[in-house]
């Protein structure tokens, strides 16, 4: 096997950082959660209050290059992040929470690339000193995930939860980025993670175990040619649905996207799936006591509410 | 030593409709790898299970099968590995290939993929003096030996959901391939092998990481970015989705720095593609309807021309 041992996985995915003892941490919601998916802005800044940390926004931060702009120019990429960084230091933040597995993956690559080499480092600052920018290398780049189950804990969210699922049978849907390559996330195995499951299990949920969790949802070619992002979509929940599945959770608005938006399109071949997918912060805030109609539920295509009503999670 | 349960896809297609399972437990050393325990099945349980192998040391590519849900070649992967908590290991033929027999698949698909880019050096000059020698220097070498050291084991392809879901794609290891003569100072059919690489589907990868289980470290997803951004340097076929969504991407980032969804989208399909812009009016619409269209226009980030400077640092001229 492949799976990189302990000892080879990056050694900064579980590191306390000076942010996790403050609970001040530096956030980069990404692009998507500032578009089309408002939602997952919203619900996160919620559940951080109810967490009582504070997620100080990079509002200056640019796009982390979702992977496209590393398509067509590597170097570009990779600067780009450097300057996110550089703005966390300036605030006094070692930490950068992601809530995106694209962001998450492309943001600890570059990261890694300029922790690595002196010679990218210099090349990143010498642009970044053109504005008067400097990024040094403190920053680690961790998803909301990770900071749930590294710096809040298990027990504790489980000991905060106020509505518990009710056994809601919910499937777990990754997006690649979080995990692979293991030699840039590392955080756990890219071949059998289990965060999400143990998440679920917390809030009173029962976690659906399915091939299709740690698969592609084909968001990044939804648009390079008709019907591929609705197949692999359709192939993936029907999984989920066929282990009895009544709802997923995804740590990525671009897995979110594809899921909530193309299962319609895929029922014609993989049969009828209509799976209401949460954001991970919807359904942790839930279960935590924030109040659902605060959390774009609404916003869904397939409106997760009609499964909450029926398991008498909501009225 | 411990207790072994291989769990066997079984399947002839000479004779059988459907396939079943067989379960065989053997009594042996945990750090034995799953070919040596399947050997030792085929030895003294049941002769009749059918796997492929030849060299027993990741070399020859010939033992990728499906091992407790992901593929990998039986000969580098230890038993402890992969076994569930009752000494269970699943064993399946490689998904993405029609099963023969047993853990033996057809292959040809796959073959098909790596003949169609020609996978052989096409000298620049051929009909010129044969005896001659034609140096590489080490830096030109150094950026084909990842791609070299495929040993067309088929992991990538089996692990890769666009695969599973549109043959038409050219694949991981191919498109890998095809990189390793692409850039090759002493190839020169780069133009064509661009082009044909590029009617197969080469911006299909979804970016998904699977063929990071490369059990040779190719790292397949890294040579189809490279094989991407040759594509954009030498300007080939610009005018498909895959280039134009690249160039448009990088255009909303420069201009406002954020990826502007809306734009992305138009200049991707293409802003007077009707027929493309009614293909996807559907789910448009069904956003639109939950107030979930992203904005039509993106406010730039402060300080945007931070960014602008990055790219303008950076950007390589275009040929």
């Amino acid at each position: 096997m492949t799976t990189l041992l302990p000892e080879e996985r990056p050694l900064d995915a579980h590191v306390r950082t000076t942010s996790s003892q403050t609970k001040r941490y530096g956030f980069f919601p990404g692009c998507v959660a500032k578009e089309s998916c408002k939602e997952l802005f919203n619900s996160t800044m919620l559940l951080a209050e109810k967490l009582g940390i504070e997620l100080v926004e990079l509002t200056a931060a640019s796009c982390c290059g979702a992977s496209v702009v590393n398509d067509t120019n590597h170097d570009i990429a990779r600067v780009l992040n450097a300057r996110t960084y550089a703005q966390a230091e300036a605030l006094g933040l070692d930490d950068v929470i992601t809530i995106c597995s694209t962001c998450t993956g492309h943001m600890r690559a570059a990261n890694k690339e300029l922790k690595e080499s002196e010679e990218r480092m210099a090349q990143a600052n010498a642009i970044l000193g053109k504005f008067g920018a400097k990024y040094n290398g403190t920053v680690t780049v961790r998803h909301l995930l990770w900071l749930l189950i590294d710096d809040i804990g298990l027990d504790t969210l489980r000991s905060m939860v106020v509505r518990p699922l009710n056994g809601l049978r919910v499937a777990p849907f990754y997006g690649c980025h979080i995990i692979r390559p293991e030699s840039v996330n590392g955080w756990e195995s890219a071949r059998k993670p289990h965060s999400l499951e143990d998440l679920i299990a917390a809030l009173g949920g029962e976690p659906v175990d399915y091939a299709g969790k740690t698969r592609c949802c084909g968001f990044h070619v939804q648009l390079e040619k008709d019907g591929i992002a609705p197949a692999m979509v359709g192939q993936n929940m029907r999984m989920a649905k066929d282990q009895g599945a009544e709802a997923v959770l995804t740590p990525c608005p671009l897995c979110h996207l594809a899921l909530d938006g193309y299962q319609a399109d895929a029922a014609a071949r993989w049969g009828r799936t209509d799976l209401p997918t949460f954001h991970l912060p919807q359904l942790v805030a839930f279960a935590l006591g924030v109040p659902a109609d605060r959390l774009g539920l609404n916003k869904h295509l397939i409106d997760p509410r009609t499964i909450m009503v029926e398991r008498r999670l909501i009225s | 030593m411990a207790r072994i349960t291989l769990d066997i896809f079984r399947f002839d297609e000479a004779t059988d409709t459907v396939p079943h399972r067989d379960r065989v437990t053997l009594d042996i050393p945990e750090t034995t790898t799953v070919l040596e325990a399947l050997e030792t099945a085929k030895a003294e349980v049941d002769g009749s299970i059918s796997f492929r192998r030849s060299c027993r040391s990741a070399i020859c590519g010939s033992c990728s099968m499906n091992i407790a849900g992901t593929t990998a070649l039986a000969c580098k992967t230890p038993c402890k590995s992969v076994m569930d908590d009752e000494g269970v290991i699943r064993i399946d033929p490689m998904p993405n290939f029609q099963p023969m027999k047993d853990l033996v698949v057809h292959m040809d698909p796959f073959w098909d993929k790596y003949t169609r880019l020609k996978p052989y050096l096409q000298p620049v000059d051929k009909d010129e003096d044969h005896e001659r020698e034609r140096r590489v220097s080490p830096e030109d070498m150094k950026k084909l030996v990842d791609a070299a050291n495929c040993i067309m084991c088929a992991t990538c392809y089996s692990l890769c959901p666009v695969i599973s879901v549109d043959p038409a794609f050219a694949g991981p290891a191919a498109i890998a391939y095809a990189y390793r003569f692409i850039e090759d100072v002493r190839d020169g059919k780069r133009a064509e092998r661009l082009a044909q690489i590029n009617e197969d589907y080469l911006w299909l990868c979804a970016h998904c990481y699977a063929c990071s289980y490369c059990p040779k470290h190719v790292d397949p997803h890294e040579r189809i970015v490279d094989v991407k951004r040759a594509t954009i340097k030498d300007r080939v076929m610009m005018n498909e989705r895959g280039p134009r969504h690249a160039l448009v991407v990088n255009k909303t980032i420069k201009q406002t720095g954020m990826l502007a969804e809306t734009e992305v989208i138009q200049g991707t399909v293409g802003r007077f593609n009707i027929r493309g812009l009614l293909k996807i009016a559907p789910l448009g619409l069904r956003m639109a309807a939950r107030g979930k269209l992203p904005p039509p226009f993106i406010k730039p980030i402060p300080k945007v021309d931070e960014v602008r400077t990055i790219f303008e640092s950076l950007e390589v001229p275009v040929a």
